[in-house]
């Protein structure tokens, strides 16, 4: 069952004689339990097209649309509810908030939301965050302020954020663009198993042993997702 | 984001000089009000009233005062019928002056120069409409007006009971040589004390005299405006105080900001002065504009209302004077900029460079200090965290109802990151929390000296015109607790005439009908003692166990031994509580009333019926101020304008703090909002960073108000009274929701900004 569905995606930045076209009709489907990854040169609209998926960046024409839900054409408030609801999105510099633990920062999600109406009972969301961090073998670190932890913990909390919500769609920007191979290996590992679970997985990388782990590998050339 | 960043800055300064110049036009107009118009008018250094006497006889008594340089003597009318433009009235008074030193300024037109003219006091003026060159109707003759005055010695109409106006001698022919007031000027004023001794000493057969110094002419002016100036002047002071540390805070959290920029100066090579001096122009820069708008719109924003209240005690205004105060204001400011801009950067270029680079003061990457520091944890910590490791502020803020599931907790840790910065916005919303406080406390404390006698130690409510025998059919009306005769003198201190005092007098067993707090001694128990205000004690150098001596409106002299000194408000605490039948007995003549004391609950229009049926017209007990209505009602506008000054400042302060917070940690924004919150989530945790400030900040206002500001200004407003300035329920209600809409207003602007922003545009920087 396809769980994200672009077609037609374009995307300009700029005006005039400085308007730069990252985005020229890219289509791009990944079905439930597939992980694709997104790969191309740097600059060439990668993460771009990740943020218009996700509906953080507008597109200026096409459709997408994400576990059933428009992603284009809709209100702000309508894509906020989607991308609580539907979207776990990972980050090639983690953002984690300084201020929070390992574990608060894995919690963030579940407190969006009008408190009367947020998603699950608080002790539904404490006991599935829980079963991520020891899952994504955390626990001995959940206390710890995100400087106090290494490259590999922060995107591992990154991932169990992400997952906190259960949401069919994961997007991943660069996922170990900023780790060393040891815990970049850890990382693919886990997404790999995001997808085994069901989930739709899109994954932008630059590096070949990223997209090794994909179930299909897509180029993205001139604006348009290719193979 | 720079610009922004500036003009934040800016803002800060600006709203910091809106209160000093607010404040500093309030004082200085306000301050020396008296000297600038009694200096303008040539008001003389002593003023002799008397019954009507021969013009020769009078100047030969003075003439023989080696210290008197000039004198002028008027005939005073009272009761004369006025009437022109708007306005008209049976109880005027006409002075018929002779040429030369006047004693009053001329406003507009010209002073008198012939027959057929008349001078109208100023405040006759305003009420009526008249202007030079209209007519006015004297007791049936018209005269044309020819000038407009300000006469210092007395408050302006209506503030002054009876409207006054000027007519040259010579034109009522008819009223013979016989004056009633004599204007003297001294060669040395300050021997004023020893002429009047003089003076009493050759005044042997003038009935009814009463002398009046230009010092007694200032106590008695600002008794029209009981304590409510004093209290402005006093509070003005206090605002100008609250407005430098504003500044200093803004300016040092601004550096503070700038940290890793100077650590990248210092690493390039910059030393240290260059790189203070820098930050020291740069504040200078900042401030230079910003105070100069601030103070030139607080002064506007003041300039009406202090003048009308200056008019209405013929007061004259600083004009163009004020202009260098407030330029005396901007240098400070500026220099006050500069200094606390480069005071920081001194102190961060003593740190060593890679810690500049850092970012100084930045939180993150540090542990928080052990305050805001999460809770310690046990070795191998259960799954239960989230909630307990909460630092201190965002406990409070959670349990202040902010928590919203964790984003105002979130919120509140986001603002105190930044310690600096946050103890900064803390002091200075704290300050500005304080001065609401205190305006809200003033306010009522304005209306109590108004309204409730209680405030100035009076335990009775009403007051009867009704002689003393009747004291017991006054008892018996129902809703009376008690009655008791009170007589007041006016009257004047025997050794040093030009002090004016009151003394009142109760009879035997009465005493507790008016008791204002004893600062000293004890209170009186034998006839021939007397409680005296401080203010009188201050001015007489008096101490229990001293001797006051009077000199009574007959001639005679009384003299007391003064058991207690008490904190008496009415007439600047220039009064004297005795025994009435001591007075009796010296003869002195006053205002006697009989004083009705209600029963708790008591209906004050029935007793005020009862008293009626005896023949009496009932009168409110007074309390300490004027009760014109106009009068008050420009008090009410000066408060106003504070108020809304304070509450900009607090609005300013707090989007401020807001904007910089969502600023800096946009990344931290976008990520909730890439995670599913929508603007109210962002609203909670805006909420929290603003109840981060503003709890801590309303807290140190009140401790600061009620130990520190109140005291402050009482003591400064009213050091012989023992007033209390210290808030109540309702005020903290008041100042508390005021606060807290300011508050919701500045958080529903930030977080409209922040929605307004791409998502990705807070990604794409590093958290």
């Amino acid at each position: 069952m396809t769980v994200v569905r672009a077609r037609a995606v374009t995307k300009t930045f700029g005006t005039g004689r400085a308007a730069r076209t990252v985005l020229r009709g890219a289509d791009l489907d990944v079905a439930a339990g597939e992980l694709v990854a997104v790969v191309g040169r740097s600059g060439s609209g990668k993460s771009t097209l990740l943020h218009v998926l996700a509906g953080l960046d507008r597109a200026d024409s096409g459709t997408i649309e994400i576990a059933g839900g428009r992603v284009d054409g809709v209100r702000d408030a309508k894509l906020t509810a989607l991308r609580a609801r539907a979207i776990g999105f990972v980050f090639q510099f983690f953002h984690l908030v300084p201020e929070l633990t390992g574990e608060e920062n894995v919690l963030l999600p579940t407190r969006v939301g009008s408190p009367l109406t947020a998603r699950g009972s608080a002790n539904g969301s404490l006991r599935r965050a829980h079963e991520l961090i020891d899952r994504l073998d955390l626990r001995d670190v959940a206390r710890s302020l995100p400087h106090e932890l290494s490259g590999g913990e922060q995107q591992r909390f990154a991932i169990a954020r992400a997952l906190v919500n259960d949401p069919p769609v994961v997007l991943a920007d660069e996922p170990i663009g900023n780790l060393d191979p040891v815990s970049g290996a850890v990382v693919l590992s886990l997404l790999r198993g995001v997808a085994d679970e069901g989930r739709a997985v899109a994954m932008v990388t630059h590096q070949p042993e990223a997209a090794a782990i994909a179930d299909r590998v897509v180029r993205l050339e001139d604006g348009r997702l290719v193979g | 984001m720079r610009r922004g960043r500036t003009l934040l800055a800016a803002a800060i300064v600006f709203a910091a000089a809106l209160v000093a110049g607010t404040a500093l036009t309030a004082a200085v107009s306000l301050s020396g009000g008296f000297e600038r118009a009694a200096d303008r008018a040539d008001l003389p250094d002593l003023i002799v009233r008397f019954d009507a006497t021969a013009r020769g006889d009078v100047e030969r008594r003075l003439a023989a005062l080696p210290n008197v340089e000039t004198t002028r003597y008027r005939t005073e009318f009272n009761g004369v019928w006025l009437q022109g433009g708007g306005g008209r009235a049976t109880n005027g008074a006409v002075h018929a002056v002779e040429p030369g030193r006047r004693g009053y300024a001329i406003a507009r037109g010209r002073d008198l120069r012939g027959s057929g003219e008349t001078v109208v006091e100023a405040g006759v003026a305003r009420e009526w409409g008249l202007e030079p060159g209209d007519t006015l109707s004297i007791a049936g003759g018209r005269l044309r007006i020819v000038g407009v005055s300000i006469s210092p010695d007395n408050v302006a109409y209506p503030l002054a009971k009876a409207p006054r106006v000027y007519v040259d001698r010579r034109d009522l022919g008819r009223i013979g040589d016989d004056v009633n007031l004599a204007l003297a000027w001294l060669r040395d004023p300050a021997r004023a004390d020893v002429t009047l001794a003089q003076a009493r000493a050759v005044s042997f057969g003038l009935d009814d005299l009463r002398f009046i110094t230009r010092d007694g002419v200032r106590v008695l002016i600002g008794q029209a405006a009981g304590i409510v100036i004093a209290l402005l002047v006093a509070f003005s002071l206090v605002a100008v105080t609250t407005a430098g540390i504003m500044l200093g805070a803004s300016a040092r959290s601004e550096v503070a900001r700038r940290l890793p920029s100077i650590g990248v100066q210092r690493a390039v090579g910059f030393s240290r002065a260059s790189v203070v001096r820098e930050q020291a122009a740069r504040g200078a820069l900042l401030a230079a504009p910003a105070a100069a708008v601030g103070l030139a719109a607080g002064a506007l924003a003041m300039r009406g209302a202090a003048e009308r209240l200056l008019a209405a005690l013929n007061e004259i205004g600083p004009g163009a004077g004020l202009l260098w105060w407030l330029a005396g204001a901007w240098l400070a400011i500026v220099a006050l900029v500069a200094a606390a801009s480069a005071w920081p950067a001194w102190s961060a270029t003593r740190e060593p460079i890679a810690a500049l680079l850092r970012g100084g003061e930045l939180a993150v990457g540090k542990r928080p200090r052990r305050w805001l520091r999460p809770r310690p944890t046990s070795p191998s910590p259960p799954h239960n965290a989230g909630n307990r490791r909460l630092s201190t502020v965002s406990r409070i803020v959670s349990a202040l109802g902010g928590g919203g599931g964790g984003l105002g907790a979130l919120g509140a840790r986001l603002a105190s990151a930044r310690r600096v910065r946050w103890a900064a916005t803390v002091a200075v919303l704290g300050a500005a929390s304080a001065t609401l406080v205190l305006l809200l406390a003033l306010a009522s404390l304005l209306v109590s000296l108004r309204d409730d006698p209680g405030t100035v130690g009076k335990t009775y409510a009403l007051t009867a015109n009704l002689p003393p025998s009747a004291v017991a059919e006054v008892e018996r009306i129902p809703g009376v607790a008690k009655a008791a005769e009170r007589t007041a003198v006016e009257a004047s201190a025997a050794f040093s005439l030009g002090q004016p005092l009151r003394l009142v007098g109760f009879a035997r067993g009465a005493e507790d009908f008016e008791a204002p707090p004893l600062a000293e001694g004890r209170r009186r128990r034998a006839a021939d003692e007397a409680e005296v205000g401080v203010g009188l004690a201050d001015a007489l150098g008096l101490r229990p166990g001293s001797r006051l001596a009077v000199a009574l409106p007959g001639g005679r002299e009384g003299r007391f031994r003064v058991a207690g000194v008490v904190r008496a408000l009415e007439n600047d605490g220039r009064i004297a509580y005795v025994r009435e039948d001591r007075l009796d007995a010296l003869g002195a003549s006053g205002n006697t009333v009989v004083a009705v004391r209600l029963e708790r609950g008591a209906d004050r229009a029935a007793v005020g019926r009862g008293l009626g049926a005896l023949g009496a017209r009932p009168s409110e007990a007074a309390a300490a101020t004027t009760r014109n209505r106009g009068f008050l009602g420009v008090l009410a506008t000066v408060l106003r304008i504070v108020a809304v000054t304070v509450a900009l400042v607090c609005l300013v302060v707090l989007a401020q703090a807001l904007v910089l917070t969502a600023r800096e940690r946009r990344p931290t924004l976008a990520l909730l909002r890439t995670v599913g919150a929508g603007r109210a989530s962002i609203a909670r945790v805006l909420a929290g960073a603003c109840a981060a400030v503003l709890v801590p900040a309303a807290l140190l206002g009140v401790a600061v108000e009620v130990l520190v500001l109140g005291p402050a200004v009482a003591s400064l407003a009213a050091g012989y009274a023992g007033l209390s300035l210290a808030p109540t329920a309702g005020h903290l209600a008041l100042a508390a929701g005021a606060l807290a809409a300011l508050g919701a207003a500045a958080v529903a602007v930030v977080a409209r900004r922040v929605e307004r922003e791409a998502v990705v545009a807070g990604l794409r920087e590093e958290a």
